[in-house]
């Protein structure tokens, strides 16, 4: 197996002495979309900070190509590859959609103190990027906040590719969306997934997860229930796992009585 | 996909013309404050508005502004210091306890050489101590500096009074090294010794400059070029454009008979307006006339416009500048009882708007009321009728603009309102009184009704732009200029520094002339490209040339006196450096926040901190760096000060910063970070100083001065507040519509509980 890109062998965080997430194991390939899901308090958050470099593991090993790595800091991850997209983004609603898309990357021209953002370039390049991933913005100065979230998902998407990244963490993109919305971004993780990026997608919505996933890892209360290929696993029997099994028939049955 | 337009312009975006774009600047509501406040004292007072005067506002809003500039990135950062006051009379004591002599209780005795950088390494250190600690800590930076405030309050009174015995420290001046330090610091730029007799000519000449750079470059911005234009015809136009005018103003200047004045007035307007019309015929796609009506509303609004500026002139008629009265009339007992009767009715008012009966706006009747006794005491009489017809002036002519505009009514409507006013002018050069009415309000009216004939023109005849206006291609130009300019500028600089002038000196002179060469230029290159290419891009330089040949006219007219004056006055005019070190800082901290990486890490740090840690930037460091940027200015301030004075009082600069924050805001920076501009606080700063200084020259009185500077602020900020909106309004209804949520950012998602137990800080 040391062929994939990342490889979790055993992970665990603990906060003090509340244990955020134990023993959690998978792998994540080129080409791949890992789903991980769960429900709200599962660990979903502390699997990516931990991937992402916000938070180390404390227990466990954390293979990229092979070698055991720990990331110190977001910087560190994304030097490696790991671009996240978080729930919120990422981004500043008050900043320009340029601005956003090349913040902390910006390209200069210039020298010493002199230098300053090739402003050109850097809109030109971010409208071509996000014109590729097939988002048409049509002036790249207006802040962020003005696009709907789906927009702003694959704006966040289409930055992460664009600076390279091999790994794509992203943290809930669907939960905040209506319907629609949530196709087109669905849409996005294929499309970055048939450019051989590695996806990580987390979400607590199976009906999300199952349709695009190669793989999937269920949390529960930050343990693993298990780490399935998509040929192992039906869409019933992952909704199934996710919300706790026999709780929600227990809960069905409940229901059902009154 | 599709094919890009260079700039990432977009067909689909409706073009908006150079005023609208300018109306979504965050500085633009201080903008205007700025020309309303001038406006209003220059109309009230004699004094204001001369050379002297000026020098007396910019020195107060230099100093503030020297501030404000880094108080404002920093609050675009999201962080505040309070401590930011103190720093400025922090680091002056610092310095001349440092120099001081040693005594009996004497400082420590350095050179300056020494101790001006010792200065300046006791603010980087506050400042790194707020930064780090605000950081560290994640307490809000307003705890942590009001922290940082108290201990230097309380380090330059202990530390005074424990070295010198005094609560003043003083003495700079004994110290090793004041001559050379106090060439920076203390310099000053004596109006009264710099006589030059062509100053007039210069100015003029830059402002005819100035006013045809702008004009072309207002109708390059604003209509469509036709695709095959006659190749006479754009400098054919041009050159009678230009040349009727110009031939009409030298006679101006030249001949003094009033009957001439006439003739020559009369071959300027004719000979701009038919240069405007040829050009526009020669150079822009016809206009597609549609006619708009006049409905009942344009009508009337038309007739208040009118009635607007009528009134104004009469106005106009009895101000007389030596009118120093007060109005006075609310005094005693009826001044007592209205007081009475406004505070009332705003409690009472703002009980029944608590309970729902009336508006909340309405409380707001009852201060006004409150405030009428204060309001009649305060003014002259002279100031009100100004206030009156400022007010009146201009709100007649936004009128008569808008039904324009609305109505689409291409040409009488904008050419009458340009009678009306120059019939207005006229009316006010025959019977005021006072010379300043006459001369220069004259002249103003006047040059305002040319600019509106000229525009009513324009819009008769040529096409409305509809799209992006690309960027200009200026080919070798801009770098001619700028290495023609940099090579004068070190010339200059060294011939004048082999003079044995001052560092400062030398190096401001270099500049200043280096900077006209590279204008020349420039200018030059503008005007060619203009005139004998097909780039559609030359609005934006032609109105960089425009508003820069302005600019330096001011300068010219403020910095050198001619020999007239000269005789005539006894007044000394001093412009102090401090005002050379605003100007550079406001220029600095635009550029910084508009085209550099900090600048926009500054934005994303104060808009969305975790988000912009997250995808790389080093926030700490961002923020560290923003707090250690108000400590370095705060330096250069408390050198100032320290230079000027030669004496330092334990208290000075204590206070200040909420000043910094109330001109920062004015300027257009949101109070919760990321969003502002620095421009605008410096413009703040000025609106600051006209205010405090325009009273006194005003001669109302200035008992009520924190009255007026409160009350103009509250207005300001509202003003301010009103413009962002609607400029957000127009930049989100560009939003896609049929997108279902589409409305603002997410509704926040609850984090899950295991991860919102995860210690903070220690990561970036």
């Amino acid at each position: 197996m040391s062929d994939s890109l990342i490889e979790l062998r055993g992970i665990s965080k603990f906060y003090g002495n509340i244990i955020a997430l134990t023993g959690v194991s998978t792998t994540v390939n080129p080409g791949e979309v890992t789903c991980v899901l769960g429900d709200n308090g599962a660990g979903k958050s502390t699997f990516i900070k931990i991937l992402a470099g916000v938070h180390q593991h404390d227990e466990g090993q954390l293979l990229l190509e092979g070698e055991e790595v720990t990331f110190s800091s977001p910087r560190a991850a994304l030097a490696a590859g790991i671009a996240t997209v978080y729930q919120d983004l990422a981004m500043v609603p008050l900043m320009s959609v340029w601005r956003n898309f090349f913040l902390g990357a910006e390209p200069t021209r210039g020298f010493g103190p002199f230098r300053q953002i090739d402003i050109e370039k850097a809109k030109q390049i971010a409208k071509e990027q996000l014109a590729e991933m097939g988002i048409d913005i049509r002036d790249t100065e207006q802040p962020v906040g003005t696009l709907s979230g789906g927009e702003r998902q694959s704006v966040a998407i289409a930055r992460a590719s664009y600076f390279g990244a091999r790994v794509l963490i992203l943290d809930e993109p669907t939960s905040a969306l209506g319907v629609k919305q949530s196709g087109v971004v669905l849409r996005r993780i294929v499309e970055a997934r048939d450019r051989g990026l590695a996806v990580i997608f987390i979400t607590h919505n199976p009906n999300h997860a199952y349709p695009v996933g190669d793989r999937f890892v269920i949390l529960n209360r930050g343990h693993s229930m298990g780490n399935f290929a998509k040929q192992d696993i039906s869409q019933a029997e992952l909704t199934q796992m996710m919300a706790g099994g026999a709780e929600l028939e227990a809960l069905q049955h409940e229901l059902a009585t009154h | 996909m599709a094919a890009f337009t260079a700039g990432g312009a977009d067909e689909r975006l409706a073009y908006r013309g150079p005023i609208q774009q300018l109306l979504t600047r965050p500085e633009i509501g201080a903008l205007l404050g700025l020309a309303g406040v001038w406006l209003l004292f220059w109309l009230t007072s004699e004094a204001f508005g001369t050379a002297g005067g000026t020098a007396n506002f910019l020195d107060v809003a230099a100093l503030l502004g020297i501030m404000a500039v880094p108080v404002a990135l920093l609050m675009i950062g999201g962080e505040f210091d309070l401590s930011s006051g103190a720093m400025t009379g922090a680091t002056a004591i610092f310095v001349i306890l440092m120099s001081r002599e040693v005594g009996e209780l004497g400082g420590a005795g350095f050179s300056l050489h020494l101790a001006v950088p010792l200065s300046l390494c006791f603010a980087l250190a506050i400042g790194w101590f707020n930064g780090t600690l605000v950081e560290r800590t994640s307490l809000p930076s307003f705890i942590v500096t009001l922290g940082t405030f108290f201990i230097l309050i309380g380090a330059k009174l202990g530390f005074g009074k424990l070295f010198t015995n005094k609560v003043i420290v003083e003495g700079l001046d004994e110290a090793q090294g004041y001559a050379f330090w106090d060439d920076i610091f203390g310099a000053e730029w004596i109006r009264n010794q710099h006589i030059w007799d062509g100053r007039d000519w210069a100015w003029a000449g830059l402002l005819v400059l100035a006013g045809v750079a702008l004009l072309l470059g207002l109708l390059e911005m604003s209509y469509t070029r036709r695709p095959d234009p006659p190749s006479w015809a754009s400098p054919g136009a041009f050159a009678g454009a230009v040349a009727t005018p110009l031939f009409g103003f030298v006679m101006l200047l030249t001949t003094d008979g009033s009957a001439s004045n006439w003739l020559w007035g009369a071959v300027i307007t004719v000979g701009t307006l038919a240069g405007v019309a040829i050009w526009c015929s020669a150079r822009y796609e016809p206009v597609q006339r549609h006619r708009g009506a006049l409905d009942s509303r344009s009508l009337r609004m038309i007739g208040i416009g009118i009635g607007a500026v009528v009134v104004a002139v009469v106005l106009a008629l009895v101000m007389d500048a030596t009118n120093s009265d007060q109005l006075g009339f609310l005094g005693g007992g009826l001044g007592r009882v209205i007081f009475a009767i406004g505070i009332a009715a705003t409690g009472v008012l703002a009980a029944l708007a608590a309970t729902g009966h009336v508006r909340s706006s309405a409380p707001v009747i009852g201060v006004i009321v409150a405030l009428l006794p204060a309001i009649s005491f305060m003014m002259t009489i002279q100031a009100a009728r100004a206030l009156l017809f400022g007010g009146l002036a201009v709100a007649g002519v936004v009128a008569l603009m808008l039904v324009t505009a609305r109505a689409d009514l291409s040409l009488w409507l904008p050419m009458a309102t340009a009678a009306i006013v120059a019939v207005a002018a006229f009316v006010v050069q025959a019977e005021s009184a006072s010379r300043k009415l006459r001369v220069e309000l004259f002249s103003v009216l006047l040059l305002i009704a040319l600019a509106l004939a000229a525009t009513a023109v324009a819009r008769a005849l040529a096409q409305r732009r509809t799209t992006a206006v690309p960027v200009p291609q200026m080919g070798m130009w801009p770098r001619v200029a700028l290495t023609a300019g940099g090579a004068a500028a070190v010339v200059f600089a060294v011939i004048e520094l082999i003079d044995g002038d001052g560092l400062l000196y030398a190096l401001s002179t270099g500049a200043a002339k280096g900077g006209a060469i590279a204008l020349g230029i420039f200018a030059v290159g503008t005007f060619y490209r203009l005139l004998f290419s097909s780039d559609e891009g030359m609005g934006r330089p032609l109105v960089t040339v425009g508003l820069t040949a302005a600019g330096l006219a001011l300068a010219v007219k403020l910095m050198f006196i001619t020999t007239l004056e000269e005789e005539a006055t006894q007044a000394v005019t001093r412009f102090r450096v401090s005002v050379l070190f605003y100007l550079l800082f406001a220029a600095a901290g635009a550029w910084v926040l508009a085209k550099t990486r900090f600048g926009s890490w500054t934005f994303a740090v104060g808009g969305n901190k975790d988000a912009a840690r997250s995808v790389g930037v080093p926030a700490a460091r961002t923020k560290t760096t923003l707090f250690m940027l108000v400590s370095v200015c705060a330096w250069v301030a408390g050198m100032l000060i320290a230079f000027r004075l030669n004496s330092v009082q334990a208290n000075v600069g204590d206070g200040n910063e909420f000043r910094y924050i109330i001109v920062a805001v004015v300027g257009g920076n949101l109070l919760t970070g990321g969003y502002g501009s620095a421009i605008g606080a410096g413009i703040g700063a000025l609106i600051w100083g006209m205010i405090s200084q325009g009273i006194g020259f005003a001669r109302w009185n200035t008992d009520w001065r924190f009255l007026v500077l409160g009350g103009l602020l509250v207005v300001a900020v509202i003003v301010n507040n009103y413009v962002r909106q609607r400029a957000e309004r127009s930049q989100s209804a560009r939003g896609d519509p049929d997108d279902e949520d589409a409305d603002g950012p997410d509704p926040p998602v609850p984090a899950e509980s295991a991860d919102d137990a995860a210690p903070v800080g220690g990561e970036s």
